[in-house]
This record gives structure tokens, sequence and C-alpha cells, in this order.
């Protein structure tokens, strides 16, 4: 089954193309254009489903191997034929300058003479070395553990979303356009996670960026959508431009773009420690930069809480879902790279743990219930980067895993929120919505409760073990930072987001007694702080909303009696969203709760990660490199059979020298000092309770942030605005951001305006001034010289031309007897000179022997 | 292609006949002779295209040139009245240095030409003799395969089938455009030999030739003011 | 009657044909026994000539076109022989010779009918078909 999996990046492309191009033109239906798209997205699902299971579970599995669509013929195009290269990096020089022991260089030189590729030729005499490769770059898909995770989690939490949208959506005239681009982004996104190679990736990177671009920019009548699209597109450029150095870099390294070939070439490289910057630093350098644009991490996360100006269902498929995670992706995917270098692991680590802390206490303090799950979404993602660094990738793209499902479902109750208020977005003016939207608040609920670490909801594992695996990590020195750091953010995180639940859910109904309305979402609040009751549509809309003619008055009107879909801005009364809204919420909802049983905690089940590879750290293992051994996975991984697994690659990567000791592998970069873990397991000489230890810290942060949410958003409202004002610089940065816009305001786009300016002033007054001098002085020597041919020289010429008419004339005007037949004459003379000049000689010769025959 | 016996002997009386022919046709003081001696020079080259085995070719110059062709020539002579001509007293030359100086021309071209053919022909000499030899043998076997014609002296080529496939096979776009040039040359043809009266009846006339010959034509004269109105 | 036609023609024969040559006339005569392709090009180049002095000399714009068509036949005679020639060096489907004629034969017909048209329009206008009296084009 999993040689069809080219199919499904396609069925969402041809859902979005139906979509798009014809949706419009033949004035499809909602239902048509909803059954389109959520018809490819859950076909999609399904083959993808049936793909992963026939890959990974079924009776002749392939698991442990990577599957790549090119290998049996499923599916194969090389869509770049770049031919022959030369590579110019990873010389073996440089390889040399950082090696760790003569036993790894030793391997690796053989290796790289076995494994053929790249070609090393060179000039014999001379002795200069050229090294070679091929870089026919195809288009093909690979299916791997990550691979098919991520899959999954695109197709499924997508369908959701799509479910989701034909309800959210309903009424909108762009309605075929908002899910052609949704089908686009399916498209993008999975040939982002399902690229056999770098380029491919690159492809899917750019293409999620260009419809985060449309879809946040979907509102485009609206300037702060438009301003927000262009500033996602924008930032997005800068993790970009790293990306793309990036796959230069292991072009000029390693040849070619193919992971696989990537991968093993890079395992046989050695390890850069701490203090050693080498190529393949550079490399992971470039590839986090694209990683933090993407995912958005300091300092490139401005433009995610911005992002949330696109309809809901977009904010919670791309911003929270899946495109945020690509840069999780990368990061794993290309793990090898980066545990090469223990310099990124660290930077990897530290700016994770500081995006974490950062988003949380601005989520603190935001009013926007989409902003506050903005942030909150920057924040968990900068949990994952933290697992990434500290050596756990697996429990990295676990939280992303679980991340998708309570975070898809949070954004899309928060949809439901929205919709059910008639776009009101601001949480000051919610309040007490259980009673009115009691699907909604159940299935927030399990969100809530998944977020904030309460076992054992999904969150909980995957939150644990990251905090966990920062505290023992031997893969960093500064583990212990990360930890602590990552602990506040988890507080950070609870209480904020119990304060959402109290504004929306809890307490009293604020929106009584005070009037909705408005052009859009954003109006709404800013009205609210500026204290007015009512006010008027600001911009004439291009029709994709519903809209206020400008000049209407939009204010109360005292019924409550409405239909959602007539607008009627009077003071309003909640409802529940339909069906195909909140069905979509329970599947998140359960997903949400019971999804982070495929990661359980070792602590839980004696210290093994149980369940083979129904466990998604065993799951995983294949494709995680190990920096100790030099090879893929763990060393007592085995597979159902009690086969060690990927004898194959392990074989080939099997560069560990015999002296390294076992206590060595778990530390591959050697001692790393001060380490929390050790310093616990040392006082109680027991792992497991060292462990749990940490869960108990874990879910007493948790509780402690909860239980301050509670007490100040539900025991006494009165506290927020006490605190506030006690911390009123505090609480001033986190409302404002840090400054962070304002900051880049200045030091970028001021900058570059000015720039702009000078440039154009050096335009339009040094060159513009040189080619209009040009051109006086071009004028001023015309005029001169003009005076002179017209005196001079037309005199002369005029001159010759009258001497040479007078004498040439008659003789021409002979030659015009206006008699067709002498023209054909001359025709024919013309042809005579043609044959003697062919044969002129030898006619001559010719002529001169028949004379002498007669003579 | 080297021509033996008999086919040697019809070739030099084809050819004496159809320059001979050629040259009265030019020389002839009656068009109507002139004509008529065309007819034979085309007939002539007619049968130098049998002895080059194109009996299709053949076929078409008799059947459009002098069948076609040079009925249409009768015709337009009669059309014409060229009396004069015949009666001798018009010059059928042209002024004689023009006279002088296109006999000079043409014999010095003549001269050239022969000459040009010999060499060039010493040129094509220096081929592959085995190949020709090849094609003869197969050229040989090939008539040998050839159906009897009815008389049986002699064979049915496929020299007319050759020509027709390849006419069809590579030359059938320009077979198009030849068959769009004909028909165009028949309705220029058409417009062309229209009288000023057909003309006038379809109004294709400058205004001011239609006056000028209403004043001595009274039909044309009546067509004009049927116009008029 | 064979013999006596090459008898009697052989010493004419070969002045014109061979004279430039090397004046034997017993290889001439043996040559004119065999006649190939060069033979028929020296046809087709006279009747070309003949055609040419046609155009130039007559004055009779009827005769002028009767002219131009000994011009094309001559072209003709000169691609169908070139054609078999071909054929004959191992070129068995050479034909392009042929097809050629075919549409020299076609532009021949239709420029005799526009010819000929033009002919009639002008004699209806100027009431003459000499060409010496056709001199409108010198203004």
């Amino acid at each position: 089954m999993y040689r069809y999996i080219w199919l499904v990046p396609l069925l969402p492309l041809a859902g979005a193309a139906i979509n798009g191009l014809l949706g419009r033109k033949l004035r499809f239906s909602e239902k048509l254009i909803g059954g389109i798209a959520v018809g490819s997205i859950a076909l999609a699902f399904l083959i993808t489903v049936a793909a992963v299971y026939s890959y990974a579970f079924s009776r002749n599995a392939m698991w442990p191997q990577t599957y790549v669509t090119s290998q049996d013929g499923a599916f194969k195009f090389t869509w770049i034929p770049g031919g022959a290269v030369r590579l110019t990096q990873g010389s073996p020089e440089l390889q040399a300058l950082n090696l760790r022991s003569e036993a790894a260089m030793k391997r690796a030189a053989e290796l790289q003479a076995q494994q053929n590729q790249p070609v090393i030729g060179g000039n014999e005499q001379t002795g200069e070395e050229t090294r070679g490769s091929v870089l026919d770059v195809e288009w093909s898909y690979q299916l791997d553990a990550l691979s098919s995770i991520f899959m999954l989690i695109v197709t499924g939490v997508g369908l959701c979303i799509f479910v989701f949208a034909t309800g959210y959506m309903h009424g909108d005239t762009g309605f075929y356009r908002f899910f052609a681009y949704m089908g686009l982004f399916m498209f993008s996104m999975l040939v982002l996670v399902m690229g056999s190679n770098f380029l491919m990736m690159f492809v899917g990177w750019e293409g999620v960026g260009l419809c985060s671009y449309l879809l946040i920019g979907y509102y485009f009548d609206r300037q702060e959508a438009a301003n927000a699209s262009r500033k996602a597109f924008i930032t997005n450029r800068v993790g970009d431009f790293g990306f793309a150095l990036a796959i230069f870099g292991v072009i000029a390294t390693f040849g070619t773009t193919q992971y696989t070939d990537v991968f093993g070439q890079a395992a046989t490289f050695p390890l850069e420690p701490l203090g050693h910057w080498g190529l393949l630093s550079w490399i992971a350098l470039g590839l986090f930069i694209g990683a933090c644009g993407k995912s958005a991490q300091l300092p490139l996360h401005v433009w995610l809480p911005d992002a949330m100006a696109g309809p809901t269902p977009v904010s919670a498929l791309i911003h929270a879902a899946t495109m945020v995670t690509a840069g999780l992706y990368m990061v794993t995917r290309t793990n090898v790279i980066f545990q090469h270098s223990q310099t990124m692991m660290m930077v990897v680590a530290l700016v994770g743990a500081a995006t974490a802390l950062f988003a949380a206490t601005i989520g603190i303090t935001q009013n926007d219930i989409k902003k506050v799950l903005a942030y909150s979404t920057v924040s968990q993602l900068g949990f994952m980067f933290m697992a990434c660094g500290v050596g756990a990738f697996a429990i990295g793209i676990f939280h992303v895993m679980t991340h998708a499902f309570f975070k898809a479902l949070m954004f899309l109750g928060a949809g439901s929120v929205i919709h059910g208020m008639h776009h009101e977005q601001d949480m000051r003016r919610m309040g007490n919505l259980r009673k009115y939207m009691p699907y909604t608040y159940l299935t927030f609920l399990a969100g809530w409760l998944a977020i904030c670490g309460i076992i054992p909801f999904s969150g909980f594992w995957s939150k644990d073990e990251i905090l966990w695996n920062a505290a023992s990590t031997r893969y960093i020195p500064v583990g212990w930072i990360v930890w602590i750091v990552g602990t506040i953010a988890a507080t950070c995180t609870a209480f904020y987001m119990t304060r959402l639940m109290a504004m929306t859910f809890w307490g009293k109904e604020k929106f009584l007694g005070k009037q909705a309305g408005g052009e859009a979402d954003e109006a709404h609040a800013s009205a609210y702080d500026k204290g007015l009751t009512q006010h008027d549509a600001k911009f004439t809309s291009a029709g994709d909303r519903p809209r206020h003619e400008p000049g209407e008055h939009v204010g109360p009107t005292g019924s409550s009696a409405h239909a959602h879909d007539d607008h009627g801005h009077a003071v309003h009364i909640p409802h529940e969203s339909p069906a195909s809204m909140w069905v979509p919420l329970a599947v998140l909802a359960v997903l949400a709760t019971i999804g982070g049983f495929v990661g359980i905690s070792t602590a839980f089940t004696g210290g093994k990660h149980i369940g083979g590879r129904m466990n998604i750290v065993n799951f995983l293992d294949p494709i995680i490199w190990n920096p100790a051994t030099h090879h893929f996975g763990k060393e007592e991984m085995l597979d159902s059979a009690g086969r060690p697994l990927d004898g194959e690659l392990r074989a080939r990567a099997e560069v560990l020298p015999a002296g390294i000791e076992a206590k060595e592998a778990s530390s591959p970069y050697g001692p790393q000092g001060f380490n929390l873990a050790e310093i616990a397991d040392s006082k109680l000489h027991n792992e497991t309770a060292t462990e749990w230890l940490f869960i108990v810290i874990s879910l007493l942060v948790a509780g402690i942030g909860i239980g301050l949410g509670y007490l100040f958003y539900v025991k006494d409202t009165r506290l927020p605005d006490i605190w506030a004002a006690r911390l009123k610089p505090l609480y001033q940065a986190s409302y404002n951001k840090y400054w962070v816009d304002e900051f880049f305001g200045w030091a970028v786009t001021r900058r570059v305006m000015d720039a702009a300016r000078g440039v154009f002033a050096f335009d339009s007054k040094v060159v513009d001034g040189g080619v209009n001098g040009s051109a006086w002085l071009t004028r001023l020597s015309s005029r001169i010289i003009g005076g002179t041919d017209q005196y001079f020289v037309d005199g002369i010429v005029n001159a010759i031309a009258a001497f040479v008419a007078r004498l040439m004339s008659p003789l021409f005007r002979a030659a015009q007897t206006g008699f067709a037949q002498n023209y054909a004459l001359v025709m024919v003379l013309g042809l005579v000179v043609a044959v003697a000049l062919f044969f002129g000689s030898d006619i001559a010769r010719a002529v001169k022997s028949v004379f002498a025959i007669i003579l | 292609m080297i021509l033996t016996g008999w086919e040697a002997v019809f070739f030099w009386v084809f050819s004496i006949a159809a320059i001979f022919a050629a040259l009265l046709t030019v020389m002839a003081r009656n068009t109507i002779h002139s004509a008529l001696f065309l007819i034979s020079s085309l007939v002539s080259v007619s049968a130098l295209f049998i002895l080059l085995r194109a009996e299709f070719i053949a076929g078409v110059q008799i059947l459009v040139y002098v069948g076609g062709v040079m009925v249409l020539f009768l015709f337009v002579i009669m059309l014409v009245n060229v009396g004069s001509e015949e009666r001798g007293s018009e010059e059928i030359f042209n002024h004689p240095r023009q006279v002088t100086t296109s006999v000079i021309f043409c014999a010095l071209l003549v001269g050239g030409l022969l000459y040009a053919i010999n060499v060039g022909y010493e040129g094509l000499q220096k081929r592959d003799e085995t190949a020709v030899t090849v094609a003869a043998g197969q050229r040989t076997a090939d008539e040998q395969n050839l159906p009897e014609a009815a008389t049986g002296s002699s064979r049915i080529t496929k020299e007319t089938e050759r020509v027709g496939s390849g006419l069809y096979r590579y030359g059938s776009l320009p077979f198009e455009i030849a068959s769009v040039l004909l028909l165009v040359a028949i309705i220029g043809s058409v417009m062309l030999a229209r009288t000023l009266k057909q003309e006038a009846a379809v109004d294709d006339t400058a205004p001011e030739i239609l006056q000028r010959e209403a004043q001595h034509d009274p039909e044309i004269a009546k067509l004009q003011s049927t116009i008029a109105q | 009657m064979q013999f006596l036609l090459f008898n009697f023609l052989s010493p004419a024969l070969g002045l014109l044909f061979q004279a430039a040559t090397n004046g034997r006339f017993a290889t001439a005569w043996e040559k004119a026994q065999h006649p190939d392709l060069s033979k028929f090009l020296i046809i087709g180049a006279l009747l070309f000539i003949i055609g040419v002095a046609g155009v130039l000399t007559r004055r009779n714009i009827i005769v002028i076109f009767m002219s131009i068509e000994l011009i094309l036949n001559a072209a003709n005679l000169n691609f169908i022989a070139m054609s078999r020639y071909l054929q004959d060096t191992g070129n068995v489907n050479a034909v392009a010779g042929q097809i050629f004629a075919v549409f020299v034969i076609v532009v021949a017909a239709a420029e005799a009918a526009i010819g000929l048209g033009i002919v009639i329009a002008l004699y209806r206008n100027k009431e003459t078909i000499w060409v010496d009296e056709i001199d409108i084009l010198k203004w």
C-alpha cells in the first residue's frame, strides 16, 4: 500500500485545483466546494493511514528501513537534472581538523571509498584532488517513521479542521477561494514532509509560506490582514535565506540532496564538540535560522501573533498544528547534522527555552483570545526546540503531535466561540460561555488540561518528558538552565490558559448590556478599548465577508432575536455552533485526552519504552542518529522478531572504536559538568525515583499555575488590576510584547526606509543629474556639429553630387528604356556573367583548344 | 543512365524535333504556327520524358500543356486580332539592337552552358560504381517482377505509383498549396478578362472611366444610370 | 535505319556536342550512340536558350508567353533527367524531381491562365499586343 503514497499530496492539490479554477466560474455551491475539499483530504487521510499501517505495522513491514518511492519505481521524476557538480566543501583536510579519534577518521575514509559517492578523482600529475558528484534531484516521496507521523498529523488534524471550516466559513463569498488555498496548503505541507530530498522540502517550505501568506491575507480588504500577511512573508524570507544557504552548503559538501545519501555521508563526519565550529555547524546554523523563521522562534517570532488576522481554521491548521512545526520537522530530519555540532544543539535548546518563557509571559496579559493562543503556540514551539536541543528529538516530535491535537482543538474552540459570539474576539467581553456553548466548553476543557500538563492528558506526557530530558541531558552542559526556564514557562502556561478559561467560559456574562457590531474582529477590540459604545464601518469590503455599508449606523437595537446569517449586531446571546463545527472538536478532544499514551513516560512503565513500535519513541528511533555510537537508533533496540534494528545502517556507520566505554556512549561529547538529574540521582540512588521527582515537580508547577489563575480570575477578580499596577513595568512590557515589534520597526523597517530614501535621493540627484548633464552636453555638441554639417559637409556633398549627376545622368537615362525586354536582357547578361564567373577560365582554355584544332 | 539501341535513336529523333520545333516557335511569323510548333516541341519533350521512364509526367505534359494550355493560347490568339502580323506588314522581331545583343548573349550562354554541362558531367562520373552496379542489379530484378502489359512486349512499371506516393507523402503540403494557387489563377483570370460592361454591371469601375465610356456607349450609359440610383 | 541515321548525322552532332572536348569524331560518335545524362541536359539547355531568345527578341506578347513555356519545359526536362540519374545511382525512390516537375507544370498552367487574362485585358485597353508599344513602365 505504501507504494501509493504519491497520491497523498496529489489529492489535496487536485481538490484545490478544482475548487480554485472552477469554483467561481461554475458557481459551485458551498456543499460542493466543501465536499470536494473535505473529500480529497479524507481520501488522502485514508491512504495515509493505510500506507503507514502497511509500512510500519503490517506483517511484512519495512519499518526500520526508509522507503523512498524511487527505489522500487513507484514514483520518480528527475525534476532538476543538475548533472555533475564539483564538491567544494568537506575536504579531507577539513575533516581531519576536528577529528576526535584516529579510528573514526580511518573509518570515514574507508566509508567514503566504499560508498562510491562522492566520486574522488583528480589530476595525478599535480596531486591535486577534486571531488565530484552527480546532482540529479528527483521528485520522489520518502516514507519513514518521521514522515509517517507528520503525514498522519497533517492529514488527520487537517481533516478535522476542514470539516470545521465548512461550518465556520459558511456564508463567506470567498468560500471556493478559501478551500482552494487550504488545499494548496495541504499539498505543500505534504510535499514538505514527504519529500525525499532537501530541495523538495524547500519547495514545500516555500509553498506553505505562500499559502500562509495567502490565507493570513484572506480578508485582503482589511488593512491589518494585508499587513500581517506581508509581515509573515517577509519575516519568513529571513529564515528561508538561512535555509537556502544551508542547502547550498549541503550540496557543496555532499554533492547530493537526497536525505538517505546526505545522512549516510554525514554520519561519517567527525563530531564538532563545544568550541569547534566546523562545516556541519555552519550547515546546522543555516537550517536552524530557517527553522526559526518558520517555527516562530526568537527573534523571528513576530509574525505568528499577527498571523491571527486570518480566519480561525487557518490559525488552527497552519499557525498551530502543522506549518509552524515544519521547523521541528526539519531539525529532526537533519538531526544527524545537528548532533554533529554540540554548539548548535546548545543554541537550539537555549533559543527554544528563551522563546518558551518569553512567549508565555506575553500570553499572560493579552486580551484577544486568538492572540493568547498564538503566544501559547510560540511558547509550545519553544518547548519542542528545547527537546531537540537536549537531544530528545523523538520527544520533540511527540510534543508536536500532542500539541497539534490540543492546540488545534483550542483554536477551533476559539473559532467556535468567535462564531458563537458573532466575531467577538476580546475575552473581556465574554464570560460564562459554558452555559451557552456546552460542547465547545467541554472540549476546550480537555485542551486546557492537556496544555497545562495535567495527568493523564496528552500534554502532560510530552511536556514532562521534555523537562525530564532537559534536566537529565548529557548532550549539553546547560541542561539545568533549560530545565529551570522550561519549568517557569510551564507555570506561566498553566496560568494564562486558566485565565483564558476563566475569562471566556467561567465567571459573569460580560457581553450582556454591551453591543457588538462593526467592521472586523479587530475593530471590536479597539472600539472596546477606546470605550466606544458604537462605531461605524470603516472600510468598504471587497465582498468576501458579511459587512456593513459605510456610514451605516451599527449599534444596539435592543433586539435579542437574531439569526447568525443576518449578523444583526444587537446585544446578542451566544449560541452553540453547528455539528460540523463541534464534531471535529469532539474528535480532537478525544485525541488530546488519550493521544499522549503513545509516548507514556518510562517512569510509569518500569524504565522502558513499552509497546514496541507503537511507542512513539521506539517508532522514531531508526531515524535518530546516535552521536555516541555513530549509527542510527539506540543500541538496545530490537524489533518484534528480536533482530537488531536497521542492521544495515548500523553496519555501515559502525565507527565506534573498541575502546569507547559504555558511559561515554550516553554522553557523546564527553562529560558535561553540572547535571540536575545526576545530582538528584546521586542523592536518591534510584533512577526511577529521580524521574518521579521531576514528574511531581512538573505537576506541581502546573497546579500552581492553575491555582494562581483561579485565584486571580475567578476567586477575586480585583487581583489582576492590583498586581498589574504593582508590577507596572513588567505588566507594560508583557502587554506590549516587550516592544519587539517596535524595536524591529525602529531597527529594521525604519533603517530600510531610510536607506531606500537615500538611494532614491542618490538616484534623483546624482544619477539623474549626470544623465541630464550628459544630455545637455550632447545637445550642445550636436548644435555645433549640426552647423558644421549644414554649411561645410553638405556643401561639399552637393557639389560632388551635382557634378556626378551632370556627368552620369545621360547614361543612366539611356538605360531606362521602359521596355520590359530590355530589362530581361540585362537579366540574361547577369546569367552570362554568372556562367563566366564559374567557368570563365575553363571556357577560355576550351576556346583556345578549339581554335587550335581548327587552325 | 545510358540509352542504347532504339532508345538512342528515338532520343536523337525527338530531341532534334524538340529543338527545331522550338526554334520554329520562336521564329514563325504566324502566331498560330508558333503555337502549333510549340505543341510539337512539347510533345517531343514528353517523348523524351517517356525515354526517361517518367510516364506520368509525360502524360501530364500532354494533357495539361497540349490539351489545356495550348488550347487556351489558341483561343487567345483568335480573340486578339493579329492579322497585321500575318499579312507581313509588321516586323515580328524587336529593334535590331535588341535582337543583336540578345543573340550574342544567347550564343555566349550556349557555349558556357554546354561547356559547364560537360565539365559537370565529368564530375558526376566520379561516383560510387559499386552502388551504381548494385542499383542497376536491383532495378533489373525489380523489372523482372513487374507485371506484364497486355501486349506481352513490355512491363507495367511502378514509376507512377512511386510518384504518387511521393507526392502525397512528402509533397502533400506543397500539393495543397499548388491547388490553392490554381484556384487563385482561375479567379484571377476571370476577374482580369471581364469586359467593361461586366465590370460596370457589378459596380467595379472607376466613375470617371465609366463617365468617359458612357459618352459613346449607350448600354454603359444605361448601366451608369442604374448604378447612380 | 539506325546505322543510316548515325552515319548521316554523326559529323554534325559530333561537332555540335563534342567539339569543345577533344574534337575526335570517333569518340563523339561512340558517345552519341549511347546518349546519357549530359545529352539530356544539353537538350534542356538548348531549349532554355531558345526560349530566352524568344522572350528577348519577339514583339508579340503571346509568343513571348510561349517562349516562357519553353523555358519551363526545359527546366522540367532537367528535373526529370536528374531524377532518373539519381534513381540509377542508388536512390531507387528518388522521385523528388518528378514531383517538382508536377509543380512546375501547375505553375506553368496558372501562369498561362493569368498571363493570357492580362493579355486580353491589355488588348482591350490598349488595342495592341506588341510589346514595344507597351512602354508605360517609363513614364
